[in-house]
């Protein structure tokens, strides 16, 4: 895929999306108390940037990722979900050389019906405990 | 404070199943009652629409008691932009149903606690009530009405909490 092939020119990294399992439907899983079931997907390449600052007291910085719609695809089948959107909805952050971030929109770039990008932009995630 | 807060949600929940089993949401990849807890989900860039949200803001509590009483201040944001079907132009009704849910959902104003953290869940000695829900005014963004509601909660300290 032409996407794919400039996205690796560029230096295309991998970032790992958190998912969560799907069988979270208990009173435990509701109230924060268990742990669900998180597993990382891999997709790759992506390429990330960082968004024209507009910075304000308190505030994370804002990137925007670029991800193959091709690897988002063997995924989705992988994961054996309906689409994209629902793998991303399912996703509590994302990952990108150790640093963690969460996404604030999701938008596609399409070419004759069929998605080749995603555009991910992702906020700077506070560090959590362990 | 805690066990208070989770019995607090999970009586709420149970109502709202009770009221109208229709209000659900997809999250975390399962269909649910449309009621969550803010703290105990994953950030949301934007609240869900037709869904009860509660946020835990303020504390307090009251030592010159017998039991040290602990009372908890939720807010509970809800929003709508009607439905596609009516083109939106239901918002204003679907958001006094919102309305009629959440006060029929607060009724009555005590559930049992319950410690969570155990399973099943174990019944503790007191229980936790509340205050009537203080309606705040309909906020108005485009085509999203919405509003918060804020309870107060209270529960004694128990053994152990």
């Amino acid at each position: 895929m032409l996407a794919d092939a400039l996205l690796r020119s560029m230096t295309g990294t991998t970032a790992l999306l958190r998912v969560t399992g799907t069988n979270t439907d208990t009173s435990q899983s509701e109230v924060g108390l268990v742990a669900t079931t998180f597993y990382e997907v891999a997709v790759s390449p992506v390429v990330m940037r960082k968004l024209h600052p507009t910075w304000q007291d308190g505030d994370e910085s804002k990137w925007e990722l670029f991800v193959s719609a091709t690897s988002v695809t063997q995924q989705v089948n992988a994961l054996n979900l309906e689409s994209a959107q629902a793998l991303f909805a399912m996703t509590l952050a994302v990952t990108v050389a150790g640093q963690d971030y969460l996404i604030e929109s999701i938008a596609s770039n399409e070419a004759f019906g069929q998605a080749y990008l995603y555009r991910l932009l992702l906020r700077e995630a506070h560090k959590q405990g362990t | 404070m805690q066990n208070a807060k989770d019995s607090f949600y999970m009586a709420l929940r149970t109502r709202l199943v009770a009221i109208n089993p229709e209000r659900t949401i997809l999250l975390r990849g399962t269909v649910r009652p449309g009621i969550l807890v803010e703290e105990a989900e994953a950030p949301f860039s934007q609240l869900p629409n037709d869904t009860f949200i509660l946020r835990w803001l303020g504390l307090g509590t009251d030592p010159d008691l017998g039991s040290t009483m602990m009372a908890g201040q939720c807010e509970i944001l809800y929003q709508t932009c009607g439905s596609q079907s009516f083109g939106g132009l239901d918002r204003g009704r679907a958001l006094s149903v919102m309305d009629e849910e959440l006060a029929a959902m607060t009724k009555p104003f005590y559930t049992l606690k319950l410690n969570y953290t155990a399973t099943p869940a174990t019944a503790m000695l007191t229980k936790v009530f509340w205050d009537e829900p203080t309606f705040g005014p309909c906020v108005i963004q485009r085509n999203r009405l919405s509003r918060s509601a804020n309870v107060m909660v209270y529960s004694y300290q128990e053994q152990g909490e």
